[in-house]
């Protein structure tokens, strides 16, 4: 009987059960298992590497902005028409002559908005000034003040027989009369002086921001000529179109720092023949400060200089009987430079960041003296000397005499004469310019008698365009190097973005943002100053040192790292949940089954 | 050229820079003349600078500079730019006082070597840069480089002092840069020919058969250019015995005769001016010792009629070199990757040491200084300083005369020895012991091949007393080298002792992962048998059991 009992008792255990079943080991399962799921995320997060947010909108919304609407610079041109009929006193006048004026320059400029150009954001305006008085039209009128009627006609007319004269006495009379503001950007003026004069007239450029035309004109050509010379060279710099079409600034050398080291070397390519010297300083002091000085808005200049020794050029050259010397042609130009003997290094040649030009002067030795260049149409180059863009300039310096009267051991030197020294200057400026991208003075097109020369190599009015590209470029250049950063940071989820990184995108954004702010303004030296901050901010931020080691922090190390704890780990928790789930839901069907049984019984 | 530049740019009063591949060897070819001492150079790189910036400068300007200079010299001296890899000697680096008027120089000194640093001919050319010819012309053309690389030490040194910054007690006029090449070569050996009793005998050589170039003039642009030959002075002494009749100067036909030793050795070309150098002043006058300089004028010489200067012997002769008075080893002691000791070991030269003037006096003493550097994971004790003099152990405090150290700290700053021992004149032998710790470096602190060992750089063991120096025997006035001029000043006598190489102890890199993948394995282990121990059910377990054999026998459940 009581083993019956006993036996009783055990069966409901194995097939049916009487009570619940227990839910506390279920509940621990359960509870382990979703820690484990609601962690999870956790531990990820907490293993997620940094990433600084970036202004990923508003640097999307810069280059957008940028590429609709190029940079323009508002400009300002001013004509001043003196001498003119008595008959048209009237305000009429004046306004028709500044409506033929727009009209002639938009069909000049035409409707194409060059970047780092005026574009169409220019206004015009028009002085006609009688000794009596005078009528002025056009906007801005207060700001570009023409003082009316204090210029003396017959003052005049002695100072005009010299362009530079001239030249100086419009800059000294505008600025007693205060119509110069104080920034760039200032308004372009061209005089037109009506005076009786051998039916011709003479068309001058001034080295500041004036031209001048004089002599027997009409209103309808000094109107067409100021024209062309407002558009063609005030606005766009006296070079063509095509050049000047899209990202002139691209072509500057300057580096993304803005700085630019002028690296001039004397080559003495046999100093067995003989050596030849230069007192540098005194070319520093003559020629380079100034040019220095003049570009310092648009770049940081720094000038060294070194002579070289035993450097001979990798190029050949050929005896001509005709022209009794050695030739290179232009073809040779490409193998001149002998970059395994040239030592033209600088100081900051490690350095990297910074763009060299380098100026070579080359003093050819005895066996191949004179040299001299010839130019495609046989004739001889008049510099002597060619340039090569964004390396530099090279001239050809030979010797007076290339006889050497004994090929003894001694030492011949020499010194550059200031005469030889002010030729090879004046080639060198002109490589300058053209390496900046403005043209040699001779070669412009438009009927212009006179252009006055500075002493600084680059007229104020060439500085101006040059700026206003450069600082274009830079805007550019830092919209698109802040967009290649977004996009690298969001194409790669695993790369640490240091907060300097971002820190330094929101500089270099604020930078282009005030840049453009100046460009409406036309301020063109803060513009410039302003663009250039936001493109070293932007190149600093692209080249920070953090984000070429991050990009090699592969999955790979992730896995290797946390699957040997976590693989095994969920193994365990999910199935232990699993089972105890499972077991509790039969558990709980034999409850019910023998509880539904158990009123039959 | 650039040079002046980082000379202004780094505002350096002093600055030298030297590449050696090679130890000199101080036994062979001598320690007590001016090119040892001032020439031989520890392996590897060496770098000091002296600035004249303001103190808290001095360390971002070093290593500007050393980043500017490996740019420069395409070498790793950069590695010298973390503040573990320099340091600042206070006043046993520089043994030639007076050379600045104010005595804070040693404070705006830093001093690098780079032991392990390969030396080759990448390293040259940018040196070759800086001579105004390079390797076009002049003596630096016979620079042929695998003779030179074939030879037994090449060591290129830099040396730029600049008076700019310096102060008044300098005559030299602006910058000055020193450029030295010294090399050992050896000479093609027949070696058939030469052994003779199992002794080398020295070979005849010339210019032209160690660099395979002969000297075709010299470079238009230098003010002098000499090729000096030098008899050391033993030599001298040996061809006297031997018999060879010494021809004195001044001929009378006005030149040299061609067989200046008659019967012993030839000098293949004529020298322009011969020069007899002494030792010491007190030996002018009687000529017993003395060495013979041989000059050749480049100007003379032409590539028509190079100049080849060689000697051909005619009998074997043997003798001995300069030697400096104690010669210095510096070696490991003890085992195991934990600790061991540095010893030095100095063994006077007897013969030597008595030519030192006063060293016959009893109470005579000579000072040694010794400056050494030691990186941070080379943990020194110092207080375990131990010396020995003549095998005996000596109070540290009866043989040091000054000493100063600061002591490394890790990851941050080398340890540093300054030394003045005085040691009597006739010791015999003298050493130095002290032990070390070996540190644990982080596993990304290894160098790529860290099985390899680490270097200890050289130490440099001075005697201020004595000068290597040459004194002119006569016209004083014949001189116009800079070399020689060079011989003439006072160099006190130094020598570097060996790079030490220390085994530290190496782990297995791929530790990292075996360590993470062994404890989340136990980890895992631990977690889940925890996590079953929680949910078994003992008790039901065992009646399920119970209940499965009784299933067996009694099969009736499923009614």
């Amino acid at each position: 009987m009581a083993e019956n009992m006993k036996q009783q008792q055990q069966e409901p255990d194995i097939c049916s059960r009487t009570t619940l079943p227990g839910s506390k080991r279920l509940l621990l399962t359960l509870y382990v298992f979703f820690s484990f799921i609601i962690g999870a995320p956790f531990f990820l997060k907490s293993r997620a590497i940094y990433r600084a947010p970036l202004p990923f909108k508003s640097i999307e919304s810069l280059d957008n902005h940028l590429s609709m609407n190029p940079l323009l610079f508002p400009c300002h041109f001013h004509t001043v028409f003196l001498g003119f009929g008595q008959e048209n006193q009237n305000m009429g006048f004046a306004q028709e002559l500044e409506f033929l004026m727009f009209q002639k320059m938009q069909h000049i400029s035409g409707s194409d908005r060059v970047c780092g150009g005026c574009g169409d954001n220019y206004s015009v305006s028009v002085t006609v000034d009688y000794i009596s008085g005078c009528f002025q039209s056009g906007a801005l009128e207060n700001e570009v003040s023409w003082p009316c009627g204090s210029l003396d006609l017959s003052e005049l007319e002695q100072i005009l027989a010299s362009d530079a004269a001239f030249d100086e006495y419009i800059e000294s009379f505008l600025q007693r009369n205060g119509g110069l503001l104080k920034y760039r950007g200032n308004a372009y003026r061209v005089v037109v002086v009506n005076r009786e004069m051998e039916n011709s007239y003479r068309t001058v450029i001034g080295k500041h921001r004036h031209a001048w035309i004089y002599g027997k004109i009409s209103e309808g050509d000094a109107v067409s000529l100021a024209a062309q010379l407002f558009v063609n060279f005030f606005m766009n710099g006296g070079i063509g179109e095509g050049l000047f079409s899209k990202g002139k600034g691209e072509f500057m050398p300057i580096a993304a720092d803005g700085s630019v080291v002028l690296s001039f070397s004397l080559l003495n390519a046999n100093p067995n023949d003989w050596v030849f010297d230069w007192d540098f300083r005194k070319i520093d002091e003559i020629f380079l400060s100034p040019v220095v000085k003049a570009l310092a808005p648009l770049a940081n200049i720094s000038v060294e200089s070194q002579i070289l020794y035993h450097t001979p050029k990798a190029s050949y050259s050929y005896w001509d009987e005709n022209l009794a010397s050695y030739i290179f042609s232009t073809n040779d130009l490409p193998f001149f430079v002998n970059s395994n003997e040239w030592y033209l290094d600088t100081s900051v040649g490690a350095a990297g960041q910074s763009k060299i030009l380098h100026f070579v002067v080359y003093v050819p030795s005895a066996d191949e003296c004179p040299l001299v260049l010839q130019l495609p149409d046989g004739t001889i180059s008049s510099t002597n000397g060619f340039m090569s863009p964004t390396w530099g300039g090279i001239i050809v310096w030979n010797p007076t005499s290339c006889s050497t009267d004994s090929r003894s051991a001694r030492l011949s030197r020499h010194t550059f004469s200031s005469q030889d020294l002010v030729q090879v200057m004046e080639v060198f400026m002109g490589q300058l310019r053209l390496l900046f991208g403005l043209k040699s003075y001779t070669s412009y097109d438009v009927d212009i008698q006179n252009i006055v020369a500075s002493e600084k190599g680059f007229a104020e009015w060439e500085l101006d365009v040059l700026v206003r590209h450069h600082a274009a470029y830079n805007l550019f250049s830092s919209a698109t190097t802040l967009q290649s950063l977004s996009k690298l940071v969001q194409s790669l989820p695993s790369m640490i973005v240091m907060d300097e990184i971002g820190k330094q995108v929101k500089l270099s954004l604020e930078a282009a943002n005030l840049a453009e702010n100046n460009a409406s303004l036309g301020m063109y030296d803060a513009a410039e100053v302003s663009s250039r901050e936001a493109r070293v901010w932007a190149e600093a931020a692209f080249f920070h040192p953090s984000i070429m080691s991050i990009l090699y922090f592969p999955f790979e190390h992730h896995v290797a790292i946390y699957s040997p704890f976590f693989v095994p780990v969920a193994m365990h928790v999910f199935i232990a949940a699993f089972k105890e789930t499972m077991r509790y839901r039969r558990e709980r069907e034999k409850y019910w089954a023998w509880k539904n049984q158990a009123p039959a019984l | 050229m650039s040079h002046v530049w980082q000379v202004q740019k780094f505002r350096i009063r002093e600055m030298e820079l030297s590449f050696t591949q090679g130890r000199w060897n101080y036994e062979r070819w001598g320690g007590f003349d001016p090119i040892s001492s001032a020439n031989a150079k520890p392996p590897g790189v060496e770098l000091w600078a002296i600035f004249d910036v303001p103190q808290d400068e001095i360390d971002s300007t070093w290593s500007n500079l050393t980043h500017a200079l490996s740019g420069l010299f395409c070498s790793s001296i950069n590695f010298m730019e973390s503040s573990t890899a320099y340091s600042s000697p206070s006043w046993s680096f520089l043994s030639a006082p007076a050379k600045f008027e104010d005595l804070t120089y040693s404070s705006r000194l830093r001093y690098g070597a780079l032991p392990r640093e390969a030396v080759c001919t990448e390293n040259l050319t940018p040196w070759l840069k800086l001579l105004p010819c390079r390797d076009k012309a002049g003596l630096a053309s016979i620079l042929d480089r695998p003779s030179i690389y074939g030879g037994y030490y090449h060591s290129q040194r830099l040396h730029i002092t600049s008076a700019e910054f310096g102060s008044k007690a300098m005559t030299m006029e602006g910058t000055v840069l020193q450029q030295t090449l010294t090399l050992v070569l050896q000479p093609d050996v027949q070696i058939s020919l030469n052994h003779s009793g199992g002794r080398l005998i020295h070979p005849s050589w010339s210019l032209g058969s160690l660099f395979g170039r002969r000297v075709t003039g010299p470079c238009v642009l230098a003010k002098s250019s000499n090729v000096l030959l030098e008899l050391e002075s033993y030599l001298v002494e040996e061809l006297g015995k031997l018999g060879g009749e010494m021809l004195t100067l001044g001929n009378s036909d006005g030149g040299y005769e061609s067989s200046v030793f008659n019967g012993v050795l030839k000098l293949s070309v004529v020298p322009d001016e011969q020069l007899k150098l002494v030792k010491n002043l007190d030996s002018r006058n009687n000529l017993q010792s003395f060495s013979i300089l041989y000059k050749y004028s480049v100007e003379k010489y032409s590539k028509l009629e190079p100049l080849d200067v060689g000697i051909s012997w005619k009998l074997p002769v043997f003798w001995r070199c300069l030697e400096a008075p104690f010669h210095a080893s510096r070696f490991l002691m003890g085992s195991g990757n934990a600790r061991g000791s540095i010893a030095i070991t100095l063994r006077s030269v007897s013969e030597i040491l008595q030519e030192v003037p006063l060293s016959n006096q009893p109470d005579c003493v000579m000072r040694v200084v010794i400056f050494q550097v030691v990186p941070w994971y080379i943990k020194v004790y110092f207080h375990t300083l131990q010396i020995y003099v003549d095998g005996e152990p000596k109070p540290v405090s009866d043989v040091i005369q000054k000493i100063h150290v600061s002591p490394s700290e890790d990851r941050v700053s080398p340890g540093l020895m300054e030394l003045a021992l005085a040691i009597p004149c006739n010791t015999e032998s003298a050493a130095l012991t002290i032990e070390f710790d070996k540190g644990f470096l982080h596993i990304d602190e290894y160098p790529p091949d860290a099985n390899q060992g680490f270097d200890l750089p050289s130490a440099l063991i001075s005697f201020p007393d004595l000068q290597a120096r040459y004194y002119h025997v006569g016209d004083e006035t014949s001189n116009g080298s800079p070399l020689l001029s060079k011989f003439q000043e006072n160099n006190p006598v130094q020598l570097y002792t060996e790079v030490l190489l220390v085994p530290l102890a190496t782990p297995d890199f791929s530790m990292p992962y075996n360590v993470i993948t062994l404890t989340c394995t136990v980890l895992a282990l631990y977690f889940g048998s925890l996590l079953n121990v929680m949910r078994r059910r003992i008790g039901e377990e065992e009646r399920f059991l119970n209940s499965k054999v009784k299933k067996h026998i009694l099969n009736f459940c499923s009614i």
